[in-house]
């Protein structure tokens, strides 16, 4: 029941209000006499969904543990006791606040609105404004909704909104032909790990129709339900294949959308769209909903052992992989979305791992450092008006705060302490060195993430010196940088504390209870001090080669003879891999297509209008026998009555004297 | 009598009246004449029935060839009626009667 | 030969030699002349093969109604009776595909009453024609009748006024 009185009971405006805004920016915003009055109106609604989301979220630290589910029946249907459902079936939507719906409405609102705030200074120029608003509205909308999703299928619808907004978002300067390419890549490639997520729910759509809670989870909605899981997996009775099966499933839907290994091809490319629509969707919308899937997944579904291995090899290899990628890119927004990449997959190793909060706790600093580290590039490319790093250089002295900004969020990414980054990282290493003993398999995974510790703060401390190290920038092109308005550097300023501040927020009063199991392990012994110090290490290592490489203006240049070139090369075509997709796509799905529509062209419809042609070709010499000339039919007549004698003198006794007919 | 008229000589002058019927209906342009040309071609089938008739051992058959014939002739004269009709219609609507004209029986 | 095969011969001769006329000369009314002489011969063909009845209906209907019906369509649709027809070449086409019927007729024909031979010329007497007529060819005549009048109303609908 709706009780007005619990706040709780009102999370269904988070989403809302966002939803709303998309659809007055969108009908009234090309109206209203100047076009950041939408804008104007978009940050008001996102405003007021993030006090109501923060809100949430500290009554959820207050109450800790609840689970709050405000469920209605969208369907019902009486079953008959017997059939596929013999109890009925029914769809219910829902909103349900547990802490981690609290933690990524926290996440989500405060990221959304800071971007919202952001963009009225970043897209000032831009006259799609009401268009990009109302998208933007819709995407946080979408997002909001998922986080606070109450059922596998609501999760789903939310699922493809969010992706649907991203193709729009990552499109919007839909003119450039490299935009709109890259929209439809990153439209294609997560809709396969749409599909997969799909495939998922049918696995449990047809396993648990009568089986796990309530004597058919599937029946009753897909409900997420405290402690679901072990449930579900009773219900099972031994058989895991199926649940393995679906667990696969569903992590290639999270793979999809958070661009984990081999799905990863359309995050760097989504940095098409403007600036602001990348920090949105590497910080808190798009890619955090695949590690959300996971977490919601490992809380409400289960994962078999089989799964946990399959998520921790993704997680692992991806972290390790998209870092490679990220040390010789030349694009500074592209080389914060590998970083991206990377961390997505400490998050995916985490919760693989077992370790759901953890991830959970990453993707909260991230969110945060993430969404700095690209209001700080976009701070960088407006002022400049180029994403070369090479083209850039001496940028620290005009634009204090941005660099300020970035430097903090390069510290919070390579996991120095105190800040954000480190907090978290050091708690998946530390969680998955703890599992080391029980599950050797994950060996590999956790030193390539230890490893990526050293390549992160390398490659995010090359793009750092690269831009704001030096005099003077190295083209001279550039002209004049200056720092921007106040709706940027104060976005700038706020995240900058956070990405400060939030690693330790699972540490304050009350806050801890969001993330079960996060933060520091309670027994934080001598190994895990030597892992922080290893880890730390590590990062420092890779500051000071970026120092020693790039630092003060310097520019390292491979020489063309070194052996390292081939690999370089390797790394800037991102291991062929866009290259391998393109060829499959070009070669074996177009050879494909051609073939069907060769036979389709040639075989089929060339049968018919040959068929056609044929018909018309005859009734065309035919008609001309209709000459309407009285005396050709006169003709006709006396041929016929010549045919019937011939006939009668001939072909008769022919046929006759042949026994008949 | 015996054998008064020959068969083969009267089915060569019925062939004969009916090649000439064919042979106006294929050349004739006056409508008019074509009729004629038809009405030339009923007469040496009507012919047929009457001699056929004539010559039928049996009464019953003989009387059937002589009714078919009547009733073979007011089909003619009704030909000729409808036929002539054409005519003024035609000669109403083109100011001629030449068959070679009437080219509208086509859509 | 006997009278009648002599009797014969001349109206057949008549006959054939009238419709190739009639179809051959230049002027329309001579046409008629000729085809009202022909419609005659036949009519003679008749009697001479003791069909009285079908003679006086070959005079009545022939002779008289269609070659007047003839003569009124050739004055109706031309301003001069007596003007000649432009001249028609002879088509040998034409001819020889006539005479190719009449040939391939005649084969048929002997192939079928080859070998009858017929002696005896019977005659009837009209009642036994009426008799039949409306016996047993009730349903024809009663058909022809339908046939007539339709074919009237048509050829009314054809040449009322005001159909242009």
């Amino acid at each position: 029941m709706f009780d007005p009185y619990n706040i709780f009971d009102w999370a269904f405006l988070v989403p809302l209000l966002p939803a709303l805004a998309f659809v007055f920016v969108g009908l009234l915003g090309p109206r209203l006499k100047r076009l950041e009055y939408g804008g104007w109106l978009a940050v008001g609604f996102g405003g007021a969904a993030m006090a109501l989301g923060v809100t949430l979220a500290a009554e959820e630290m207050l109450s800790p543990g609840t689970y709050t589910d405000q469920q209605y029946t969208w369907l019902s249907l009486p079953g008959n006791g017997s059939g596929a459902f013999p109890n009925g079936f029914s769809l219910v939507v829902g909103t349900l606040v547990d802490p981690i719906s609290a933690l990524m409405l926290i996440v989500v609102t405060v990221v959304g609105f800071l971007v919202l705030l952001y963009s009225i200074g970043y897209m000032h120029q831009d006259r799609g404004l009401p268009r990009y608003y109302a998208e933007l509205s819709l995407f946080l909308a979408a997002m909001n909704g998922l986080v606070l999703s109450d059922n596998l299928l609501e999760f789903f619808l939310f699922w493809e909104l969010v992706g649907v907004c991203s193709y729009f978002l990552i499109g919007f300067y839909y003119e450039k032909p490299s935009a709109a390419s890259a929209a439809k890549e990153a439209f294609l490639v997560t809709r396969v790990g749409d599909i997969l997520f799909l495939l998922g729910i049918f696995v449990y759509f047809s396993t648990y129709a009568t089986r796990g809670a309530a004597g058919g989870w599937a029946a009753n909605g897909f409900p997420f339900v405290q402690g679901n899981a072990p449930y579900l997996a009773g219900a099972m009775g031994g058989h895991s294949t199926t649940l393995t099966i679906a667990g696969l499933l569903i992590l290639g839907g999270a793979a999809g959308k958070s661009a984990q290994f081999p799905l990863h091809v359309w995050l760097p490319d989504a940095m098409e769209g403007p600036t602001t629509v990348s920090a949105l969707i590497h910080a808190a919308t798009m890619v955090a909903a695949g590690v959300y899937l996971l977490a919601v997944a490992s809380l409400f579904l289960g994962f078999t052992p089989t799964d946990q291995l399959a998520i921790v090899a993704i997680g692992g290899f991806t972290s390790f992989f998209a870092a490679t990628m990220a040390l010789v890119n030349p694009d500074i927004k592209r080389v914060i979305a590998y970083s991206t990449i990377s961390q997505l997959g400490y998050m995916v190793l985490a919760v693989g791992a077992g370790f759901a909060m953890v991830g959970l706790y990453h993707l909260f600093t991230h969110a945060f450092f993430k969404a700095l580290l690209f209001l700080a590039a976009g701070s960088v490319i407006h002022a400049v008006g180029t994403q070369d790093l090479f083209k850039m250089g001496g940028l620290g002295k005009p634009m204090r705060i941005t660099g300020f900004a970035f430097l903090v969020g390069g510290l919070s990414l390579s996991g120095i302490f105190p800040f954000a980054g480190f907090w978290s990282k050091d708690d998946i290493l530390s969680s998955v060195y703890g599992t080391l003993a029980t599950h050797p398999l994950y060996w590999p995974f956790f030193l390539m993430a230890l490893v990526t510790v050293f390549l992160t703060a390398y490659y995010i401390f090359r793009a750092f010196f690269l831009t704001f190290s030096g005099s003077a920038p190295r083209d001279p092109g550039l002209g004049h940088a200056h720092e921007g308005a106040w709706v940027m550097t104060g976005p700038l300023l706020v995240l900058s504390g956070l990405a400060i501040v939030a690693g330790l927020l699972p540490f304050a009063h009350g806050f801890g209870s969001l993330l079960p199991g996060a933060g520091i392990p309670p027994n934080y012994g001598s190994t895990d001090l030597l892992l922080s110090g290893a880890s730390l290490g590590l990062a420092g290592l890779g500051i000071g080669l970026a120092y020693y490489l790039w630092g003060n203006g310097r520019v390292f240049a491979l020489a063309d003879s070194s052996p390292a070139q081939p690999v370089r090369r390797l790394l800037l075509r991102r291991y062929y891999m866009k290259d391998a997709y393109d060829a499959v796509g070009t070669r074996g799905v177009y050879g494909l297509a051609r073939g069907a529509d060769f036979v389709e062209r040639y075989m089929i419809d060339g049968t018919v209008h040959g068929l056609e042609r044929a018909f018309a070709g005859l009734s065309d010499r035919l008609r001309k026998i209709e000459s309407g000339v009285v005396l050709d039919y006169a003709a006709f007549l006396v041929s016929g009555l010549l045919f019937l004698l011939l006939f009668l003198l001939v072909i008769g006794p022919w046929v006759a004297s042949n026994g008949g007919l | 009598m015996s054998d008064p008229i020959s068969t083969a000589s009267f089915l060569g002058l019925s062939g004969a009246l009916l090649g000439v019927g064919l042979f106006g209906i294929l050349t004739r342009r006056n409508f008019i004449l074509l009729l004629i040309s038809i009405e030339i071609a009923i007469n040496a089938a009507v012919l047929n029935f009457v001699y056929f008739a004539a010559f039928s051992s049996t009464a019953a058959s003989g009387l059937n060839g002589q009714a078919a014939a009547v009733v073979l002739v007011g089909l003619a004269a009704t030909e000729i009626a409808v036929g002539l009709a054409i005519v003024l219609a035609l000669s109403r609507l083109r100011g001629s009667i030449n068959v070679a004209e009437a080219t509208s029986l086509r859509l | 030969m006997s009278p009648e095969g002599l009797a014969f011969l001349a109206l057949g001769a008549v006959a054939v030699g009238t419709a190739l006329a009639a179809l051959l000369v230049r002027e329309l009314v001579h046409t008629i002349i000729w085809i009202a002489t022909f419609f005659v011969a036949l009519a003679g063909i008749y009697f001479l093969l003791e069909a009285s009845f079908l003679g006086i209906l070959q005079l009545g209907v022939y002779a008289g109604a269609v070659t007047i019906l003839l003569l009124f369509g050739i004055m109706v649709t031309r301003r001069r009776i007596f003007s000649r027809e432009a001249a028609t070449g002879l088509s040998l086409h034409s001819l020889a595909i006539a005479l190719l019927v009449v040939v391939l007729l005649a084969a048929v024909a002997s192939d079928l009453a080859g070998g009858s031979n017929h002696t005896t010329i019977h005659s009837y007497a009209v009642v036994d024609l009426s008799t039949t007529l409306f016996g047993p060819y009730g349903g024809w005549l009663l058909l022809l009748g339908l046939v007539m009048l339709s074919a009237l109303s048509g050829a009314i609908y054809l040449v009322r006024e005001g159909r242009e």
